[in-house]
Parts: structure tokens; sequence; C-alpha cells
């Protein structure tokens, strides 16, 4: 258990929730969703440790260790990592959007406060 | 065709409009209709791989193709497995074959687009119904995110892709920030269980849930659960929808009320009944609480609609609702009714929102304080719309009334009236509102000094012909249907280990399931007429009155502002999280 990592995961996506929801201007919620993003990884990798792991890679293992040693688990779990990764790749392309839709509403709107963004209600 | 060729050729379903997706593009430079008509013929070609698998499937064996021909060792999966079941094949079918006549419709109304346009367009539509496909079709938790993730991009772009109302970026911002929540949510969730039971297939996890769920499962249950239902449109996790059907046109508001919300219930059904096992869990209480709420707040804010496709967009929320419930009723009728409805939305609400936009393409107008006297103008979408109304207010014989009545007879069985109550209240208000948009925009009497614009053209009245026809199918074959699909579907969902060992040993079968409907019962005629009748005062009252008090409070409640909407999404989640871990 890394119970720090933890912490600081929570504490990472509660800033960011915080932003998304009391923010007015786009870019801070997109800085807001981008917190609580790295805060997805940062969790996703503190489960995937087992404590005295190495890296999951067999290949030429750190002294005192075999690669026998590491099939049978010492080492981070490689699913969580790939996790992470896929993400990754798919939350820039969401950020990329993101920017992109805000670049655009800033051309025609000519702000960023969501509240002055709100033709449709009710 | 043996078992394991027709598995084998499950992944095609998605590669073909993955491939039409790429090619797209391409292809608009050639000529700027091309990319459509390929779509159309790459949506066919899926769908056509999914009749092959049909029979076999819905006779009640189930296949399932290990990708890269990864197959199971030792009862553990470490590949993708894709694997059909009725439940899945069926929506799989439902969202190439609409998406094919949707297409065939963009290529008549939004044809004299330019390349680019039409190229992306048909990219992104392609993306959408190949994620929907694969998200019917996978066994694996991850491999549902990814698709998951697929369709929320590829959304995100068609929410944002017509500018000629500036609306629609401010509805892209929307669905960008509320989808990306759910995605967090839906990410956690999956880390969770995999953490918890090293296991990311379906199967596995089925097997190392059933009999004891801890603490981390059910909060990923109430993640995975909030994330999916933000897809679906669920109350509180409906924000984005009505503002991103308000400003799409007529096909992209089809695509996302008819196929993208099939994805969420699909998901949540999947992991409810497949993956956690109906028993284990207090999770239907909270689906049948998430779905009431969302057929009388949706059926509620679309009578006081004035916008049209708002109104409509407010009762796909309703019949979200109503589906959930169904599911939520857990037993064999149940179910089977939650099925059928959602394929018989897909339907319904696709025919409603073609006839929303061709009245756009015509006219110009969307309010329906300015509608009035089309009927006369334009007789066959006035047809289409109002075969779509009686539809869903579940008259005999139309499609709604047998999946309605199979929900009604789910809820009675268990003796949950109260549910039966509110469905019933909220099946009035959505009558109410239908039948009024109706009225104003088509038979109210109004100088007929409109701006005409477009005519129909031959593609549009096919869409509308074939959805109609359909929904009459379903209806009138009722019975046919539910023996022949439907109750396979809901058997499947309803007997999660063969699931499982179809995941696991490449196919299995399922047990016959007879679900008892009577077509013509004195006590479900009874209800309908009574809720017509109902539904025809409450209109005619709401036309005459100023906005309720409730109305007015609602309305006040859905500000507009993406913040708001998010903190809503934000509560629904935890509530979700603290109802499963708790109880």
């Amino acid at each position: 258990m890394i119970v720090v990592n933890y912490l600081a995961a929570v504490a990472l996506l509660c800033i960011g929730l915080y932003a998304v929801l009391t923010r007015r201007n786009m870019i801070k919620i997109v800085m807001g969703l981008s917190l609580m993003e790295a805060s997805t990884y940062l969790f996703m990798i503190s489960l995937a440790y087992r404590a005295g792991s190495t890296a999951p890679v067999l290949l030429s293992p750190p002294p005192g260790q075999s690669a026998a040693s590491l099939v049978h688990g010492h080492v981070a779990d490689p699913v969580l990592q790939n996790f992470c990764l896929t993400a990754v790749v798919i939350g820039v392309a969401v950020t990329a959007v993101f920017l992109s839709v805000v670049v655009r509403i800033a051309q025609h709107y000519r702000t960023l406060d969501t509240d002055k963004v709100r033709e449709m209600r009710g | 065709m043996t078992g394991p060729a027709l598995a084998s050729l499950l992944p095609l379903t998605v590669a073909i409009p993955l491939g039409g997706a790429v090619t797209a593009p391409l292809l608009a430079r050639v000529s700027s209709r091309l990319p459509v008509i390929v779509s159309v013929a790459a949506l066919a070609g899926s769908a056509v791989v999914l009749v092959l698998e049909a029979p076999q499937v819905f006779g009640g064996r189930m296949i399932a193709h290990y990708m890269g021909h990864w197959t199971p060792v030792r009862g553990q999966v470490l590949g993708i497995a894709f694997a059909a079941d009725p439940f899945g094949l069926m929506l799989a079918l439902a969202a190439a074959v609409i998406g094919a006549v949707l297409m065939l419709y963009t290529l008549s109304e939004l044809g004299g687009l330019g390349p680019r346009e039409l190229g992306g367009y048909a990219c992104l539509f392609q993306l959408l119904i190949a994620a929907v496909i694969g998200a019917a079709l996978t066994a694996d938790l991850f491999n549902l995110f990814v698709w998951f993730e697929v369709a929320a991009l590829s959304s995100y772009g068609l929410a944002g892709f017509f500018l000629e109302r500036p609306i629609a970026l401010e509805a892209a911002f929307k669905i960008l920030v509320l989808t990306t929540l759910a995605s967090f949510a839906v990410f956690i969730g999956a880390g969770l269980l995999y953490a918890e039971t090293g296991a990311l297939n379906f199967a596995q996890l089925h097997d190392s849930l059933t009999g004891h769920v801890t603490t981390p499962d059910a909060i990923a249950l109430g993640l995975l659960v909030a994330g999916f239902g933000t897809k679906a449109g669920l109350v509180p996790f409906h924000g984005w929808l009505p503002d991103v059907h308000t400003a799409a046109p007529g096909p992209v508001n089809a695509l996302f009320s008819a196929i993208m919300d099939s994805l969420g219930i699909l998901a949540i059904a999947r992991i409810v009944f497949q993956v956690f096992g109906v028993a284990s869990t207090p999770a239907l209480g909270l689906l049948m609480t998430l779905g009431l709420i969302s057929a009388l707040l949706g059926a509620i804010m679309a009578l006081a609609q004035d916008d049209l496709k708002r109104l409509l967009a407010y009762d796909t929320i309703s019949q979200v609702g109503i589906i959930v419930v169904g599911l939520a009723a857990g037993n064999l009728a149940g179910v089977a009714g939650a099925v059928y409805h959602l394929v018989n939305h897909a339907l319904f609400k696709a025919l409603l929102f073609l006839a929303a936009g061709a009245i756009v393409h015509r006219t110009g107008l969307t309010k329906l304080s300015d509608m009035g006297g089309l009927a006369r103008h334009m007789p066959v979408v006035a047809g289409a719309f109002v075969l779509a109304v009686v539809s869903i207010a579940g008259v005999p014989p139309f499609n709604g009334y047998v999946s309605l009545s199979l929900i009604h007879q789910g809820l009675q069985q268990d003796h949950e009236m109260v549910p039966y109550v509110l469905t019933l209240t909220a099946q009035v208000i959505t009558i109410a509102a239908l039948g009024r948009a109706a009225w104003l925009a088509f038979f109210r009497r109004r100088p007929p000094d409109y701006e005409w614009r477009e005519q129909l053209r031959p593609g549009m009245v096919t869409g509308f012909a074939s959805l109609g026809a359909c929904c009459v199918a379903f209806g009138v074959a009722g019975p046919l249907v539910l023996g022949r699909l439907m109750a396979p579907a809901a058997s499947g969902l309803l007997h999660p280990a063969r699931y499982a060992r179809a995941v696991l040993s490449g196919s299995a079968q399922l047990p016959v399931a007879r679900i008892p409907f009577d077509y013509v019962s004195p006590a479900e005629l009874i209800s309908v007429a009574a809720s017509l009748v109902l539904a025809a005062g409450l209109a005619w009252g709401y036309l005459r009155t100023r906005e309720p008090r409730l109305i007015r409070g609602l309305q006040a409640m859905h500000t507009g502002s993406v913040n708001d909407y998010a903190a809503y999404a934000a509560a629904g989640t935890l509530a979700a999280i603290a109802v499963l871990s708790l109880a």
C-alpha cells in the first residue's frame, strides 16, 4: 500500500472537480478536467504497484532477482499500466477536441465565460 | 455455416464500418457524394454479416471469437473476446440497419454540402456506429471502455459539426465536459474491478463476482452505472442531451437518440446482469429509481418545450427511463419488454427526429409556436410523425403497445405497484407532450405564409417509409418478434452463467424462454384507452393554462450552465456509489 499516492490522487481529483464545478472560464474547466485525468492515471499506477517490485520487464532483471522470480509476481501489474497508456492517448485526443471547440467558441461569442454562453436552458 | 466459421466473421462487423470511416474522407476528393454512398454500402455490409450470424444466435446458440486467436487457457482469457449473444447481436443489427437508413436519408437532405464536410461527416457517422457494434459484441470490460471513448469522440465531432447554428458549439462544450467526466468514472470503475478480481473478461469477472461482491466492487459498479448512464441520458446525468439535440440536424439527432443512447443502456444491462448477476447487488433498486426519475422528469420537461427537437430530446430521456424501469423489473417479461422497447425506441425516435429535421429543411422553423397547419403541405412528414406518436403512445397494433405491455406485465408480476403507477403517469404525460406537439405543428389552423425552402427528396421519403414500416411490422408481428428475438435476448441477460460459458468455451446453448403475451388483454387495452383520454385532457388543459409551478421549478433547474450540469452528474455519481456500497 502506498497511502500517499492514493491521498495525492484523491486530492488532485477533488481540485480538478472543484475547478470544473466552480470556474466559469472554459479554459479553466478544461484544466480542471486535465487534473482529474492525471489523478486517474496516478490512481491506476498506484493500484499496479506491488511492494518491493520492479518494472514489468523480464529482460536483464535487477540484481538479486531472476526472470523466473519476476514471472512469479515481483513486478508491477503491466495491465493497469497499459490502461494508463491507452487512456493517455485518448486523453490527448479529447483535449485537442476540447481546445478546438473552445477556440471556436471564443471566435464566435468573443467570450469564454460559460455563464454568457448559455442560450439553451429550460 | 458452422459455429467457428460464423464466430470468425464477428470482427468483420466492426472492421467494415471502420474501414469505411477511414476511406470516406479520402473518397471525398473524388466526388462529394461518394463518401456517403460508401458509408451506406459499409453499414449494409456490416448488417449482412450480422444477419448471417442471426439464425444461430437467436436459435439460442451463443458464439465467441478470440482476437488474434488468443484462446482461453485454463479458464482465463488474455486477449479480447467478441461474443455474440442475442441481446448484443440485436442491438448491433439495429445500429447497422438504422445507420444505413439514416445515411441514405443524409444523402438526400445534406447532399448539397461540400466534399470536405460530407467526407468528415461520413467518417464520424461510421465511427460512431462501429463503436456501438463493437460495444454490443465485446466481452471485455476495457475494450468496452475503448468503444465508449470511440463513440464519445465521434459524438463530439458530430455535435459541433454543423455550425450553421452557433448553439452547436455550446452544445459541443456541454457534451464534452459531461462525457469526459463519465469516461473518468468508467475508467476508474474498470480499473477497480480489475484490481479486485484480476480479470477484465466478462466471463471471468462473472465467475469471481458471483457470491462475494466486495465494497470496491460495489463502488466500481456505481461508477460504471453513472458513467454509462451519462451516455444513456439518465437523470441526473442528462444535462448534455437536450442541448445537443436542439443544435444538430435531423439525421444526427436520430443517430444520437436512436443508436448512441442504446450504447449506454446496453453497457448497463451487460454489467448489471451478465457481470454482476442479478441477485447479488442492490443495483436493480438503483436502476428502478433512476429509471422512474428519468421517465417522469423527461416527460414533464417535454410537455413544456417550445422547440420541437428539444421536446423530442426530453422525450428520449423519458423513454430511456422506461427502458431502464423494464430492466430493473428483473424478470423475464420486464427484461424482454425493455429490450423490445429499446429497439422500438430506436425506430420511432429516429422517425420523429427525421420528421422534425424535414420541417426545418422545408420551412426553416424550429419552434412549435411558429408552426401550424403543416399537415396540408407536408402530408408524408405529418403521416410519419403521427405514426411515430401513436407508436410511442402504445396504441395497438403499433410497436410501442407490445413492448409497453410487456414492461407493465413485468412490473405487475413482482407486485411493484408504485413503479407501475408512476410508469403509467409518465406515459400519460408523454402522450400529452407529443400530442400537443403534433397538434401545434401539423393540425392547428394558421395562415400558410411559410417561406418554402427545399422539397422532400426520394431518399428522405425512403427513410420515412422504411422506419414507419418497421414500426408497424414490429407491432403487428409482436408475438412472433417476441418469441424469436426478444425472448432469447432476455434469456441471455438473465442466464449470465451461460453467457460466461459461451465466452470461455467458444459457444454455449441458451435455455429457451417462453414469455406469455396476450395481444388483446382487456386490462392493457383499457389502460391504453384511459391514458389516451387522460393525456388528451392534460394536453388540452396545458394549452389553456399558464405554466404550473412544478414545471417552472424544473425549468429553472436546467440553468444551461455546464457547471451546474457537471454538479448534478457528480452528485448523482456519488449517490450511486453510496447506495451500492452501503446497501
